[in-house]
């Protein structure tokens, strides 16, 4: 991967063609979620269409009842974006402010989906080998937390008005 | 209380919050281990308008306190802003203020 980096009004990254599958295939696994009719089902599910209200039944029903379609709606929107934008075999990824804002959350998603999945806690450390599942996994996290963490980057550096 | 760095709003009045209006509700971002520093910082300047300095004092505050209010007004607008914190994957939630 060459991290996101601000270019003029865009951002651009490259991807290579294994970052690619991997990043592809977690996109699958996030909309199959996402497909998922109970959020209190999973807790993964729970963590990405969260409770609004803590503490009081039924103002966190109403939230739900309120939010929730227009949040998934959301969600299935910034993923779609994402699979447009990153080329299937690798290469070049080239965003305008928007569509890096469908980066971002897709990305924070796919993020706390595998922090809830590996019990990621603040005193987790990156792995010191890919032996085993969990530790395959865990890399994967702290890639997408790179791939993410530059894009923030850029686009903080990017930011209109600013040289 | 709403923490000093609440943005004021102009509380949209209408009759049955009339009662709420000594006692505001508030927008909460709670801490999480995933969410990066450098994107919560992000996201409270997108969403509500916070200078750098103002954005980052917040997120530090969750990060070493637990949570932080990141505004404060009635409650429509808190579950708005609630909604719109989500969308980007922060762990908020609304309630009156304490």
């Amino acid at each position: 991967m060459k991290p996101f980096r601000a270019r003029g009004d865009e951002v651009v990254a490259s991807f290579d063609r294994a970052e690619a599958g991997v990043l592809g295939l977690l996109l699958d696994q996030l909309e199959q979620l996402l497909d998922d009719d109970d959020p209190g089902g999973d807790p993964v599910l729970a963590r990405l269409l969260p409770e609004g209200h803590r503490g009081d039944p039924r103002l966190a029903a109403d939230y739900r009842d309120m939010t929730e379609s227009a949040l998934r709606g959301g969600k299935a929107d910034d993923l779609a974006t994402v699979r447009a934008t990153l080329p299937a075999h690798g290469g070049r990824v080239r965003l305008d402010r928007e569509q890096a804002g469908g980066w971002l959350r897709t990305t924070n998603d796919l993020r706390l989906a595998l922090g809830v999945r590996l019990d990621i806690t603040e005193d987790t450390e990156p792995p010191e080998d890919l032996a085993g599942e969990e530790s395959h996994q865990l890399a994967v996290y702290y890639w997408l937390t790179a791939v993410q963490g530059s894009l923030v980057d850029a686009l903080v550096a990017g930011r209109p008005g600013r040289a | 209380m709403a923490g000093p760095l609440a943005p004021e709003r102009t509380p949209d009045v209408t009759v049955d919050e009339e009662a709420d209006l000594d006692r505001p509700w508030v927008t909460v971002v709670w801490n999480d281990p995933v969410n990066l520093m450098t994107y919560v910082t992000f996201v409270l300047q997108e969403l509500f308008g916070y200078d750098e300095p103002t954005a980052t004092t917040l997120m530090l505050q969750v990060h070493h306190e637990g949570r932080a209010v990141v505004s404060s007004g009635p409650r429509e607008r808190m579950e708005h802003d609630t909604s719109r914190l989500h969308a980007y994957g922060l762990w908020a939630s609304y309630q009156k203020d304490a």
